[in-house]
């Protein structure tokens, strides 16, 4: 008998040790992103499509082909959200980023269109290969030449002859780079728009009616189609830079 | 007694098993160029010495085409640059293709393959030309029946991926390792682009260095320059190209290809082709995706005067509506001095990738 009971013991205590454990509540990672949306036309509201042709007050028919930037440094104070992130219209749409955060860290936001002199001037490749700045990723938006990065690409046709003929074979091309250009941005009161229980969203807009036709600023595209930010073309970067920065808003 | 019967049994199966060719996978040591990104490479394909190896002899491997008479190199010529100095490759069945066979160098880098793009994978890429009428003309059954009747390749593939059996997938993940190491980045171009971008030369480099003369260095800056030649937009970085797709105003040639248009049915696509890289461009002849210009003039040419404007034309072909950049004598002779730059004699002879045969 005490031998059964023996046996009957021991069996529960291996019974009870090999009871499998709740398994304990993983943490759920809470995600940020952000947005930034190209808008033109009807005061903002319409998104812009690449190909797309609009009309200019001026009469022009224009479309865009290429809209890429660099923007980098986003924080709050000492809360850093990311490093470097690109716009890649085309290829990504309109998502510039997202990641793990706390959205309460991020109240307000401020980086840079572009990056710092620092990052402009490493070798391209020794980026981790995630990196939007390693060369791989970043391709046509590092200049061979200058070296560094190019922070704002705006590419697209005009047709400035105001006929019935869309014969859109003239080209603009804003290619903005160097250290001295590196603009920054602030933005208060960040509204993060709830996505799901885990996601949180801070969506832009990139307005182009207001890059184009700033009422301080216009850039004529009959006249001011080019910039590679080179010398003697200083009055139309700075123009782009600055009208850029302005068309660079919240909803 | 039971004991014993069962002891006898184990030792008699131990004994019949059949002798297997080891598989110790060697990882391959990749030499990544200082000034390259790092290459990514797919998690289900790591490079192996086996692999490599067995990719090289495929490579060459003739018993892939139909007829026993092409191999991979059939159309891409080490001393080519691993290109086809005829405009158009000409298949088993004496039928040429319509594109130019594209070099084959720094490939673990790239993300698109093919003129048009359409393959977004090298291991992908690897597997059509075998079965393609107008190439190797051969069935993967038929092809991997001939591997599979040739007990060194059973083994080699055994060595390589640890199976028995050879199959479609096999054989381009193998082929694909041994692209993988055709790396060049042993050119005076390497050296000036290090040199500009502040980056550590060897000793060796230093030599090298020396030796460039200021007409290539005149070169290349006339290569940057936006009111020169103004080919760095599309070919740029330690690649020397960007990954993009391009219309670099051309005539639409007899056969009207649109090119990656085809893939995409998009035709803000239409003409726009991948822009190659000019890495061993002197060595790469006959040029563009349909080989219509036999020297590196005729190309010069080309950009210099020969433009043709169109609706989808490239953006930064920026003096297009003039039919070019206008070089004159002086400028042509020094761009092409810089693109002499380009080749690289140590990819060109590097023996690992010859013919092990």
């Amino acid at each position: 008998m005490s031998k059964f009971v023996f046996y009957f013991l021991f069996l529960m205590i291996i019974i009870i040790s090999c009871k499998k454990k709740d398994p304990e509540p993983q943490p759920v990672d809470n995600y940020l992103k952000i947005t930034i949306q190209p808008t033109y036309m009807n005061n903002g509201i319409e998104n812009a499509v690449l190909d797309s042709i609009y009309t200019t007050p001026e009469g022009y028919k224009v479309k865009f082909t290429d809209i890429k930037f660099f923007i980098t440094k986003m924080k709050n104070g000492d809360n850093d959200l990311f490093e470097s992130a690109i716009l890649d219209y085309r290829e990504f749409g309109n998502l510039l980023f997202r990641g793990i955060g706390d959205f309460n860290k991020f109240s307000s936001l401020q980086g840079y269109i572009g990056v710092d002199s620092v990052l402009n001037h490493s070798d391209p490749s020794a980026f981790p290969n995630e990196s939007p700045l390693n060369i791989s990723n970043a391709g046509t938006m590092h200049w061979g030449w200058n070296p560094g990065y190019i922070f704002i690409n705006l590419e697209g046709k005009v047709d400035t002859i105001p006929d019935a003929i869309n014969n859109l074979d003239h080209s603009f091309s804003f290619h903005i780079g160097t250290d001295t250009y590196r603009k920054d941005f602030y933005f208060s009161n960040v509204n993060w728009q709830t996505v799901s229980t885990t996601e949180k969203l801070f969506p832009l807009k990139l307005d182009l009616w207001k890059f184009l036709h700033s009422p301080w600023s216009p850039i004529d595209l009959k006249t001011e189609f080019l910039t590679h930010t080179a010398s003697g073309q200083q009055a139309l970067t700075i123009k782009v830079v600055s009208n850029f920065q302005q068309a660079l808003t919240t909803y | 007694m039971k004991n014993l019967v069962f002891f006898f049994i184990i030792l008699a199966l131990i004994s019949c098993r059949k002798e297997k060719v080891g598989f110790n996978p060697t990882p391959y040591n990749l030499i990544k160029p200082t000034h390259f990104p790092n290459m990514v490479i797919p998690e289900d394909n790591p490079l192996t010495k086996e692999g490599v190896e067995l990719g090289r002899f495929l490579f060459y491997e003739k018993r892939l085409s139909g007829d026993n008479t092409m191999s991979c190199a059939s159309c891409h010529f080490p001393q080519n640059g691993f290109s086809d100095p005829n405009q158009f490759s000409i298949g088993i069945d004496g039928i040429a293709g319509t594109r130019q066979s594209m070099a084959l160098v720094n490939l673990g880098w790239e993300s698109f393959f093919f003129w048009d793009g359409r393959e977004t994978t090298l291991e992908g890429q690897i597997l059509e030309p075998i079965p393609n009428p107008i190439e190797m003309h051969q069935s993967w059954k038929d092809a991997v029946s001939k591997l599979n009747a040739d007990v060194n390749y059973r083994n080699h593939f055994f060595r390589a991926f640890n199976e028995e059996g050879i199959d479609s997938i096999k054989v381009a993940k193998a082929i694909a390792q041994f692209l993988r190491t055709l790396i060049s980045s042993e050119s005076k171009f390497d050296i000036m682009y290090k040199y500009e971008n502040g980056l550590t030369l060897s000793s060796n480099e230093q030599a090298l260095f020396q030796s460039i003369d200021p007409e290539e260095w005149a070169g290349y800056d006339l290569f940057k320059s936006l009111n020169g030649a103004d080919c760095f937009h599309c070919h740029n970085g330690p690649l020397m190209r960007v990954k993009k797709f391009s219309n670099n105003g051309l005539i639409p040639n007899s056969i009207n290809d649109f090119g990656r248009a085809i893939v995409t049915n998009n035709p803000e696509d239409n003409y726009k082709f991948k822009v190659p890289t000019l890495r061993n461009i002197a060595l790469t002849a006959p040029y563009m995706h349909d080989g219509r210009f036999a020297t590196l003039d005729e190309v010069i040419e080309h950009y210099s005067s020969g433009i043709h404007m169109s609706p989808t034309i490239d953006p930064l072909i920026e003096f297009g509506s003039q039919g070019g950049v206008q070089l004159d004598a002086q400028e042509k002779y020094l761009l092409k001095k810089f693109l002499l730059t380009l080749t690289d004699n140590n990819f060109i002879n590097n023996p690992n990738f010859k013919d092990p045969n």
